[in-house]
């Protein structure tokens, strides 16, 4: 069992390691000196306390559409829809904060719940038609995220749009989500993802629902065989998947951006899948990777504004670790590589039983 | 109501049609060979991507379209071995892979894209394949223009869906090619190198789709912005399911999401009053509801998306 906690924690910072090396060269290729710009990158994200709570900022949406990711797929089913439950939610939350006439608490409360409500339900769309047609649900929830894409679109060039300029009006002040402290830059709504992670985790490994959606992820079949829905557990985790998501979207609207416009939630879902993959589903580690991906994009900016050094090297890293950190997870599940860590690090003896 | 009446309008419409369906009928294809061998690969966009950036630069640099189409199918070669390296020898995971390259490559492409031209906010120009006009074939009204005046990347997309249908049903190479998608043990003892199988379909479908990106920049538009794929590799992906597997259905489905994409520019045009958005959403829309209809999940390759362990019993 050490063993291969060890492993699992190894993959990731070998991966990490390896995908800073490789931007290295990257940035030496850029002539530029890689040692220097990666103090500028940590400098900028972690330099000092303000920017260390820009950086939580930053990773708060990702915690969201991360755990989102990671929930559905502990039950087997892949939902790359985080950006269109995302963007739905928020559209919500807009319309709910900016329609309704309500503000101050009551108004972040309702909205956020108004948000989640709807993101869950567009997160239902790709499970019901898995469940009811079996159609692939990758797909469904892709060509979904452009619908909403584009809804978004309309929205805040039409439906509300606040003047001349292409984007809706802002969430008036009184029912923006706080900041932290006064000195330090961050919404509560960090304070909301973390609680949401312990939770999931909580669910996920010390209840029997958590045990249900878990045996399904790992084997359909069996837990088919064992009498569980199969099909309302699938279900379930798609709508939770999608709320989650939808809830990150409308605290991301009322904690940092305040309005829709042009690029809003772009990219958030696959970030949340890296990040849930490269996090090994774990909701806890989820945070850790997401607060990781924050330092690279917060720090991305100081890397440009003081090395003009492009960000997409910062986005290239984040690919790489991927890349490696899906590699090496297969890698260490192969046959062979098994065996080689049972020999080399449990005692030959052991080894040779099996 | 007398430019819909054209008959203007139809030739135009349906030429459009032929245009924007190319790039998802090669993509499909890429993705037909690939699932054949039982390789699930939605990492399509990213593909289609990278492939469209280095279409778009080596055309640029050359001025030759023609070695940009190359350029592109190699660059998309090189980044479906990473892929096939890890699914096939690794056994990783296909799905999850599938989207790491999704992640991978686009974030390659732009940033290759901006490290040449460092200066973003211009639009370059790039080269473009000039249309080849068949002699007496494209003489003929209404037929001539529709079929016999595109670009050769056009005409070998079409060409491909017989040849394809040959190789697969016809063809010794072809029938064991199918057999290792649906029971590679099988194969195996029958003595197919299932593993080169594999990397042999993960290169095709890295060339086709690599092509299909590089025809988005070299065909379609002769400029290369970030997003340009928008999803058309998830729309082949579909058109493989709703097309069941087979050449003939890939390529129907390819023309009806080709349809979409051409009604929509044509709406817009028409209906400048409607929010442009709403329009645009007609082909993933359309995407959608294609697959709920006709959208079965059993007819594909038996193995596909396994991982193949070659010792296992």
């Amino acid at each position: 069992m050490k063993k291969n906690d060890f492993a699992k924690l190894l993959v990731p910072i070998l991966s990490v390691l390896a995908a800073f090396i490789i931007g290295g060269i990257i940035i030496v290729c850029l002539g530029k000196n890689p040692l220097e710009a990666y103090g500028f990158l940590f400098k900028g994200a972690l330099g000092t306390s303000s920017k260390f709570a820009q950086t939580l900022e930053v990773a708060c949406p990702l915690i969201f559409t991360g755990l989102a990711a990671a929930f559905a797929y502990k039950c087997g089913v892949f939902n790359l829809g985080g950006e269109g439950q995302f963007i739905m939610g928020s559209i919500m939350s807009i319309v709910v904060s900016t329609q309704l006439g309500i503000t101050g608490v009551p108004a972040i409360i309702i909205s956020v719940l108004a948000g989640t409500v709807v993101g869950g339900l567009w997160g239902a769309i790709p499970g019901i038609l898995k469940i009811t047609r079996g159609l692939n649900e990758m797909i469904v929830s892709i060509m979904l995220n452009y619908v909403a894409t584009l809804f978004m679109g309309c929205v805040f060039t039409n439906f509300l749009r606040d003047g001349s300029v292409p984007q809706t009006p802002a969430v008036p002040k009184e029912s923006q989500i706080p900041n932290l402290s006064d000195g330090f830059r961050v919404h509560y709504g960090i304070v909301l993802g973390i609680i949401l992670a312990l939770v999931l985790y909580y669910f996920l490994f010390y209840t029997s629902r958590g045990f249900k959606l878990r045996a399904v992820g790992l084997n359909a079949t069996a837990a088919r065989f064992n009498g569980f829905a199969v099909n309302k557990i699938i279900l379930m985790s798609f709508i939770c998947s999608g709320a989650i998501a939808g809830m990150g979207g409308s605290i991301e609207l009322h904690g940092k951006q305040f309005r829709l416009m042009q690029g809003y939630g772009a990219g958030f879902g696959f970030d949340g899948v890296a990040i849930a993959l490269i996090a090994q589903l774990n909701p806890i580690a989820t945070v850790v990777v997401a607060f990781f991906f924050g330092i690279l994009r917060k720090g991305a900016s100081t890397l440009q504004a003081g090395m003009k050094i492009p960000t997409s090297v910062v986005d290239i890293i984040q690919a790489l670790v991927i890349v490696f950190a899906v590699a090496g997870t297969a890698l260490v599940r192969l046959p062979q590589v098994k065996q080689f860590f049972r020999v080399h690090f449990t005692g030959s003896r052991k080894g040779a039983e099996n | 109501m007398d430019a819909i009446m054209n008959v203007n309008f139809f030739v135009q419409l349906f030429l459009s049609t032929i245009r924007m369906a190319t790039p998802i009928l090669l993509v499909a294809l890429a993705e037909l060979y690939s699932e054949r061998a039982g390789l699930v690969n939605i990492g399509l966009d990213g593909i289609m991507s990278i492939g469209a950036l280095i279409g778009f630069l080596a055309g640029y640099i050359s001025g030759n379209p023609f070695l940009g189409i190359v350029a592109g199918a190699l660059a998309g070669i090189a980044v479906n071995m990473i892929y096939a390296f890890c699914t096939i020898t690794l056994c990783a995971e296909q799905i999850v892979y599938g989207m790491a390259i999704n992640i991978f490559a686009p974030a390659l492409a732009s940033f290759i894209y901006r490290a040449y031209f460092s200066d973003t906010s211009t639009v370059v120009q790039g080269v473009s394949m000039k249309p080849i006009a068949i002699p007496l074939l494209s003489q003929i009204p209404i037929i001539g223009p529709l079929f016999f005046n595109h670009p050769l990347l056009v005409y070998i997309a079409y060409l491909l869906v017989p040849v394809t249908a040959v190789f697969l049903n016809k063809t010794k190479a072809g029938l064991n090619f199918k057999a290792v998608g649906e029971y590679p043990k099988a194969a195996e003892t029958l003595g197919v190198n299932v593993i080169r199988q594999k990397y042999m379909a993960s290169t095709i479908c890295g060339a086709l789709a690599g092509i299909g990106g590089a025809y988005l920049t070299i065909c379609y538009t002769s400029t290369y912005s970030e997003g340009i794929v928008a999803g058309r590799g998830f729309i082949a992906l579909s058109a493989v399911i709703f097309g069941r597997w087979m050449p003939g259905g890939v390529l129907l489905a390819c023309l009806l999401f080709g349809f979409c994409d051409a009604i929509q520019i044509r709406l817009q045009l028409l209906s400048p009053g409607t929010p442009y958005q709403l329009l645009q959403m007609i082909p993933y829309l359309c995407t959608l509801i294609a697959l709920v209809v006709f959208g079965i999940k059993k007819s594909g390759p038996k193995a596909n998306g396994k991982p193949y362990f070659r010792e296992e019993r």
